[in-house]
């Protein structure tokens, strides 16, 4: 048998769903001690083709070589078996268990109490994971309960799992999404650390400054199809982001100069308080005029999420008073505020955006199916609906299968954002809420994004943007007010502010 | 009709198929011939001709027989269906059925007023009483997040002593140790109704049933309250930020659903019979939700599952009698179309899942 190079090699992977060929004749072939990249929109088949490295599917057609043996890898556990591991983009821990727990469930080491009973060793967990995390630079607390953490702990928690089980081809699926760029940073240390260390990464993502910052080779997948694998120094962002988009995509967008006229939003003294009764938001206050662009910055779970419930009627506030062009908003119910002139975009689209099992024209006139004339007296005009979604899936760009009467749930993300997006926008409302808007989307889907975000601004609306994505603050703000801990440390003009600086207040190091 | 209720259909037909032909493989085992058991129970239900009948009985007095036990359960399954529709799990259904049939037969059943006021008085009272004990749980998870399984439950047992202890307090008859029988004038059954030499049960109650099935049927296929129960009832978390009143929307689905199960009870207990057992909370509040399975909580679905699944039900008083089976033996078919019908269920939901999951990949 001929030496193969590759530790990882999947030849001529062939991969159907229903209706879609997930994987096309895909090949590719990852060598040992090195980061590969796997790049492409969502849809591309990214993680379908890792998911069949990891045994979470079969493939229809191919094979499928580990360190030079085919191997037909039917479960996870056989992949664990392989010394594979995967992160996956959705943690899967157990919450209410520690660290160590966590990362041993499973493969407990076991003592016997009182000389027969068997359980498990808890102070031997604890210890090696102590010693694990030193070794490879992932500082935990073994003892902390996952529920407690922050996401990028979480994130860690998932890495020495698969480290605890000698996993020696590491895969990970789009890791940095939900991450603070401080901590982006520190992942993409660890993830060189452990290159280094002797394992071999697979690294799933669309983002490409990460690629250009830690691969040394890229696989390109394109609706299905590899384009082709490449060496990552010998080519730039631009280039990879067209090929894998399949045209010429603008990275940065053009942006006219802002001109702003009144007032149209006014939050003052805000505060909200969670369910104990703890302030999440303390005393924030600010204002957005007609076309501005206001945006929050701040790591994940700052309060940011609440100021835009509170605005919206989901929260109650505490103290404070929000109006909207002079009006005060307290009296008003959801559905009033939404009437008063406030459109919103939710963070979590598939919970609270939208009901995933409505058929898409459904969805597309949740803002509108209870008044005229998409009903009479009570009864729902199916015809209307119908063709108030067709309009819109045209003007939007809205792709599904079949059309007004596709089940939103098997449209990808980036279509069903876009759903939302186009159902508020529709409202013609003076102020439009952005909560994370691109997460979870493609480049081609941002952009689409970005350009309805800079349109409402240019038609002369309010718009708060609240986003963990830096870059697009940085790229769509007039002005950004930085949150930490509840309180918005500093307000001012975009181009006041550097990328490092908001950084900074946002992480709190730095005070107004 | 949609492809996902054809999906549906077959599913559900196939569950029926594959219980009954494991019934026979029971009746077999029993040492009887499965095929004439079955043909017996539609004998007993008035589907098929018995061979010998008693004086003034046919098949027709059988058939209007069946029609006049059929009917509560139509009411009680599309309680069933409306509670569902919201996300919510009605299982005090025989709770709320005796309710209202316990308080139409002690506020009208005895009055001796003239028949046509104490019929529609009957109606109105029971779906008033039921409406009432479904708010109530609606409300009780609104207002204070009670599960309404649990709250549901509890006032089963509620309403079952406190009702058999006011019956044994006061309207006994010591002969047959239930309530006093109503009055005709109250009751929304005509029974052993000559006509033409042949008696028949006529229940008032399977019209206003089939009205009301396409009366639920119109406003869950086609209103904005419909709608918003689907919302409500799919995603509340949407619901909520969509601007609708998810409490409003829970108790009210609750005491519609209520309402109905009230109109199952004067239809069983001042219809089909004319009195109450006291301690005895009927099995129909549990078979609606069999028969919501069955039908997929669709008001035509449920109309013929409930067909169905009573003919199992009614005709096994004859089977017993015929074949010599033990009419339990009707209860282990209906356990099994149930447990074929939840294993669909699962493989339809491992179907829709395997292509979520695909979507959300892509």
């Amino acid at each position: 048998m001929e030496e193969s190079p590759y530790i990882v090699e999947m030849r001529h992977i062939t991969k159907r769903f229903p209706g879609i060929v997930a994987n096309d004749d895909v090949s590719i072939g990852v060598k040992k001690g090195e980061i590969f990249a796997i790049l492409g929109e969502n849809g591309a088949g990214k993680s379908t083709l890792m998911s069949m490295l990891f045994g979470m599917y079969e493939p229809d057609e191919g094979q499928i070589f580990i360190r030079g043996k085919e191997e037909k890898i039917t479960s996870p556990s056989y992949a664990s078996h392989l010394n594979i591991g995967m992160v996956h983009q959705h943690f899967k821990l157990v919450s209410n268990y520690t660290i160590a727990e966590n990362i041993v469930l499973g493969v407990e080491p076991m003592k016997k109490a009182a000389g027969f009973l068997p359980c498990v060793d808890r102070k031997r967990a604890n210890e090696e994971i102590a010693a694990l995390s030193k070794q490879y630079g992932l500082e935990v607390n073994p003892t902390d309960v996952i529920s407690k953490v922050n996401v990028s702990t979480r994130q860690r928690v998932e890495i020495l799992k698969m480290l605890y089980r000698k996993a020696e081809i590491l895969i990970f699926d789009e890791p940095t999404a939900v991450l603070t760029p401080q901590e982006i940073d520190s992942l993409l240390r660890i993830i060189r650390n452990l290159r280094d260390g002797g394992k071999t990464i697979i690294l799933i993502t669309h983002k490409l400054e990460e690629i250009k910052q830690v691969a040394d080779r890229c696989a390109i997948l394109r609706r299905g199809k590899l384009i082709g694998t490449y060496d990552v120094a010998s080519m730039d962002t631009k280039e990879m982001a067209n090929l894998m988009v399949g045209r010429e995509v603008a990275l940065t967008l053009e942006k006219a100069p802002a001109s702003f006229g009144k007032t149209v939003l006014s939050v003052s003294h805000l505060t909200v308080k969670n369910e104990d009764g703890f302030p999440v938001v303390k005393d924030v206050s600010f204002e957005i005029r007609e076309g501005e662009i206001f945006a929050i910055a701040g790591v994940s779970g700052n309060g940011q999420t609440q100021i835009a419930d509170a605005i919206a009627g989901l929260l109650p506030a505490a103290e404070g008073k929000i109006s909207i062009l002079g009006k005060d908003l307290a009296p008003l119910d959801i559905r009033s505020r939404a009437r008063a002139g406030l459109s919103y975009i939710p963070e979590d689209r598939q919970t609270t955006g939208l009901v995933l099992d409505f058929a898409l024209s459904d969805d597309l006139a949740l803002r509108r199916y209870n008044r005229e004339p998409f009903e009479h007296r009570g009864v729902r005009d199916q015809k209307t609906t119908n063709t108030f979604g067709e309009e819109l899936i045209g003007k939007y760009d809205i792709r599904s299968a079949n059309g007004v009467a596709t089940i939103v749930r098997s449209m990808s993300g980036g279509n069903q954002q876009k759903a939302i997006v186009a159902r508020e926008i529709e409202e013609d409302a003076k102020l439009t809420i952005f909560v994370q808007p691109t997460r979870g989307l493609d480049i081609g889907a941002i952009e689409n994004i970005h350009r309805q975000i800079l349109g409402e601004r240019d038609k002369g609306k309010a718009v708060l943007l609240i986003s963990l994505e830096l870059d697009e603050i940085m790229q769509l703000a007039d002005t950004i007010g930085v949150i930490y801990s509840g309180s918005i440390g500093k307000i001012a003009p975009a181009s006041e502010f550097t990328t490092a600086e908001v950084g900074e207040y946002m992480m709190g190091v730095k005070h107004a | 009709m949609s492809a996902e209720s054809k999906k549906y259909l077959k599913a559900a037909v196939l569950s029926v198929l594959v219980s009954l032909l494991a019934g026979a493989v029971v009746i077999l085992i029993l040492g009887k011939n499965p095929l004439s058991a079955y043909y017996n129970l539609l004998q007993g239900v008035g589907l098929a001709p018995k061979p010998r009948y008693g004086g003034g009985q046919s098949m027709l007095t059988d058939l209007s027989s069946y029609v006049d036990y059929w009917t509560p359960m139509i009411f009680a399954a599309l309680s069933y269906a409306v509670a569902m529709r919201c996300g919510l799990f009605n299982i005090g259904i025989s709770g709320q059925m005796l309710i209202g049939g316990f308080a139409a037969t002690v506020l009208v059943g005895y009055s001796g007023l003239p028949a046509g006021i104490a019929k529609p008085l009957v109606v109105i009272i029971g779906i008033l009483f039921g409406m009432a004990g479904g708010a109530l749980i609606g409300y009780l998870k609104y207002r204070f997040n009670v599960n309404e399984v649990v709250s549901s439950i509890m006032i089963n047992y509620i309403a079952e002593y406190v009702i058999s202890f006011m019956i044994q307090t006061s309207y006994i008859d010591p002969v047959s140790r239930q309530s006093r029988a109503i009055g005709d004038n109250a009751r929304l059954s005509f029974h052993q109704v000559l006509i033409g030499g042949y008696k028949y049960d006529l229940p008032i109650g399977f019209l206003i049933a089939i009205v009301t099935m396409l009366l639920v049927k119109f406003v869950f296929d086609k209103t904005v309250f419909g709608f918003e129960l689907r919302a409500v009832g799919t995603n509340r978390t949407a619901s909520r930020y969509i601007g609708i009143h998810v409490g409003s929307r829970i108790v009210l689905s609750m005491a519609i659903s209520g309402a109905l199960a009230g109109l199952a009870g004067v239809t069983y207990y001042l219809g089909y019979v004319n009195s109450i057992q006291p301690r005895v909370l009927l099995s129909t509040g549990y078979d609606a939700i069999a028969v919501g399975l069955l039908g997929n909580n669709d008001p035509v679905g449920i109309f013929f599952a409930s067909f169905l699944i009573e003919i199992i039900s009614k005709g096994s008083t004859y089977l017993q009698s015929q074949a010599g089976l033990e009419a339990e033996i009707a209860d282990v078919i209906t356990g099994l179309i149930l447990l074929a019908c939840a294993c669909n269920f699962y493989f339809m939901e491992r179907m829709g899942r395997k292509e979520k999951k695909h979507a959300e990949r892509n």
